[in-house]
């Protein structure tokens, strides 16, 4: 039958039906749930009932009535912080895994395996590393004479606390953010860095000049990351302190989980999660602005 | 601007699944089960009694396929096997089906309910009295050897439909020999005692009372037990709804919040509360490096399960003031109930009173019998029984309440938290009367 049809139609069927079932689980499983979401950010629906009671945007109007829910998003800027140290450190890692170096992907593998490891599982494992009185940092700390420093609570202290659970995610993601860095250095023609040697350019000339600006849209996407991952983080401060000391290291997701889960109001936490993709979509807007400002538009 | 468009899409994706998928994120969530009525953990369990009562005559004659959702996933395999051989030994015909319910069995049924897909037999999740009806069976024409307790609790227009798995009650949960060792010789019968306690315990280099206050849900007895208890009301908690400001330090919240911070402040509980491991401090429990919980009696098999000597442990009601009175408050677990529309409703509710009656549940669990009169097996709860202590049955949240306190966002072991670690704790209370009468006034309460 196929010999009748022209080779545009026999090409169009073909990617027709090739695509067909991936679309229509990414239609079930992603943007059916999204829109769902949506519409219950418009309801009063307490997560079980039949009913789902219509309320217009009273919801937005008490997410933005109550500066409350906003403060917490202070709580997120040290993983902003922590996400920043990140890339610095990947990418230092990256280049120097990229030169000639005896058992390099050992060392790649070593630093991308926490990656791999389940996330709450790394939270338990740092509940242990972070315990106050028998904790192995605080063991540690003491073990090497600074017993001062050996006594502090980790998780306790209301300041401290965010940085404590963000190095944790510095210690996961560090790993495949170093990863992308190393696929995307691989990428640079090994034709420019010959030219520059001629040229006399240092190692760092060579850095700043040549590989900084190659990796550009790389670090734009690792950025993109880190912000998002930043804004989204939930796991950690929902198993290690419950948002505790005395809601200090609440996150804004884990307020939207029990505005819902808690609290039964499935409709208000729908449009907290509406206006943190919007909030999300702003903060990106703004990085993508400022960062492709510099350089010609890649 | 194509890949602002891809972000877009992709951050959809990411949320979307932060709502849609969530609930089976949460590996460990201890504290699942919120609404029901405090101090419930998931480890914890129901209560049974062996007993008298054979059924009605007919019995023998159903048949069917009873699915029974549970959260006891540690007893699938184990204990409930037995429970079905032996079952089956009278029901032949009837065959029991467990579904072992993953992290949050609240949170797992109501999605259930919502998609209509319950299993037989379950455990009521915190919905509204009114709302029973709606999904599980009337109950009322079960037979049991003596009348049930809390037969209010789950009820609706006069009619039963969860019955309770087991009653506890909470109080102190001590190593007798740490007492020992620091020489208190006799329980404490007054608050003065108990910090007398907590002070020679102390200086034998014991922690005297394990908080567990970081993993906040072993506060629970402070703040949904304690109140009422002080204030000698059962309503006390209800009757906030009558109240602008129903936290303050003069009452039952307050009074309540001051013992734990009072123990706090003199250094009694751990050393760094913040930093806490809840398995850690039942093995501590059990060999004697701390010397008290406050928590229910179910803890009390825990802290065995670990390693403990039976003997060793006692058992006595917290005394939270100086008059000597002795009350302890008493609580059901888990509320059994039966879905509606199940395929074999008959077989189902045998298999319910055969649980209640003779499975042995309630022991194995460590709870106090469902049916009133039955005396318990654990010499933990006979020794508090026999300190004299007058206890206190706990009544139904009245659904307005919960409605104020979910629009408020009380969750009363946080502010206990809250408190405890404040400066100043009465700006604490100010701080959630407030939100309490915005929302009651929201409300129209």
């Amino acid at each position: 039958m196929f010999r009748t049809m022209t080779y545009n139609r026999q090409k169009n069927i073909i990617i027709f039906t090739f695509l067909l079932i991936p679309v229509a689980l990414l239609l079930l499983f992603t943007y059916y749930p999204a829109a769902k979401l949506v519409f219950f950010s418009f309801t009063d629906w307490d997560g079980y009932s039949p009913e789902k009671p219509w309320v217009g945007l009273d919801n937005y109007k008490e997410v933005f009535s109550n500066p409350d829910i906003f403060g917490v998003f202070t709580h997120n800027f040290a993983y902003f912080v922590m996400g920043l140290i990140q890339n610095v450190v990947a990418i230092y890692f990256a280049v120097v895994l990229n030169g000639r170096l005896r058992g390099r992907n050992g060392f790649r593998l070593l630093l991308f395996l926490p990656y791999i490891m389940n996330g709450v599982a790394v939270a338990f494992m740092f509940g242990y590393v972070f315990d106050t009185t028998q904790g192995s940092l605080n063991l540690f700390l003491n073990s090497i004479g600074l017993t001062k420093l050996g006594e502090t609570s980790w998780l306790g202290t209301a300041g401290l606390v965010n940085y404590s659970l963000a190095s944790t995610g510095l210690w996961r993601f560090m790993g495949y953010n170093m990863v992308i860095y190393i696929a995307s250095l691989q990428a640079i023609p090994k034709d420019i860095y010959e030219a520059s040697k001629i040229d006399g350019a240092n190692a760092w000339q060579t850095f700043w000049r040549i590989t900084l600006p190659n990796m550009k849209p790389v670090i734009q996407l690792n950025l993109f990351l880190t912000v998002t991952g930043a804004l989204e983080v939930f796991d950690l401060p929902f198993v290690l302190t419950k948002g505790g000391p005395a809601g200090a290291s609440q996150t804004y997701v884990q307020r939207v989980v029990d505005t819902a889960f808690a609290f039964n109001n499935y409709g208000l936490a729908s449009a907290m999660s509406i206006i943190l993709l919007f909030f999300v979509i702003a903060v990106v807007g703004l990085q993508q602005f400022v960062l492709s400002r510099g350089g010609n538009n890649k | 601007m194509k890949k602002g468009i891809l972000l877009t899409f992709l951050m959809v994706f990411s949320l979307s699944a932060i709502l849609a998928g969530c609930g089976g994120n949460n590996g460990n969530s201890k504290s699942g089960n919120s609404g029901n009525t405090g101090k419930s953990n998931t480890n914890q369990s129901a209560g049974e009694n062996s007993g008298a009562n054979s059924g009605e005559g007919t019995a023998e004659k159903l048949s069917g396929k009873v699915t029974f959702l549970t959260n006891r996933t540690d007893m699938i395999g184990k204990e409930y096997d037995e429970y079905v051989k032996r079952f089956n030994e009278k029901y032949p015909d009837i065959k029991i089906e467990f579904e072992a319910s993953q992290t949050d069995y609240n949170q797992q049924i109501k999605v259930r309910m919502a998609s209509g897909e319950l299993p037989d037999l379950m455990f009521i999740p915190d919905i509204p009295n009114s709302d029973l009806p709606k999904y599980f069976a009337s109950l009322d024409d079960l037979q049991f050897s003596s009348e049930l307790t809390f037969k209010d609790f789950k009820s609706y227009d006069g009619k039963l439909y969860g019955i309770t798995t087991g009653n506890s009650t909470s109080g102190i949960v001590y190593n007798k020999k740490a007492f020992a060792d620091a020489g208190i010789t006799e329980v404490p019968k007054t608050w003065d005692d108990f910090l007398a306690a907590c002070e020679k315990l102390k200086q034998n280099g014991v922690i005297p009372l394990s908080s567990n206050f970081k993993d906040k849900w072993p506060l629970g007895s402070w703040v949904y037990d304690m109140p009422r208890i002080i204030e000698n009301n059962k309503d006390f908690p209800n009757e906030r709804i009558n109240m602008e400001a129903p936290f303050s330090m003069d009452n039952g919240y307050g009074k309540a919040m001051m013992l734990l911070k009072t123990l706090n402040d003199k250094g009694y509980l751990e050393k760094d509360i913040n930093s806490t491991n809840w398995e850690q401090s039942k093995k501590d429990i059990a060999n004697g490096k701390m010397a008290m919980y406050f928590l229910g009696n179910w803890v009390i098999n825990q802290v065995i399960g670990v390693g403990a000597e039976s003997d060793n442990i006692g058992f006595f009601p917290l005394p939270f003031d100086n008059s000597g009175s002795n009350r302890a408050p008493f609580n059901p677990d888990f509320f059994y109930a039966v879905n509606k529309d199940s395929k074999n409703l008959e077989a189902t509710k045998a298999f319910l009173t055969w649980m209640i009656e003779e499975s042995g549940y309630e022991d194995f669990a460590g709870f106090i019998s469902p049916l009133k009169g039955r005396e318990s097996k654990l010499s933990q709860l006979a020794e508090f029984q026999a300190t004299g202590v007058e206890m206190q049955e706990g009544v139904a949240d009245d659904p307005k309440v919960i409605e104020i306190s979910n629009k408020a966002q009380i969750d009363l072991p946080a502010i206990a938290q809250e408190f405890v670690l404040a400066k100043d704790p009465q700006a604490v209370l100010d701080k959630w009367n407030k939100a309490w009468a915005k929302a009651k006034k929201e409300l129209g309460y």
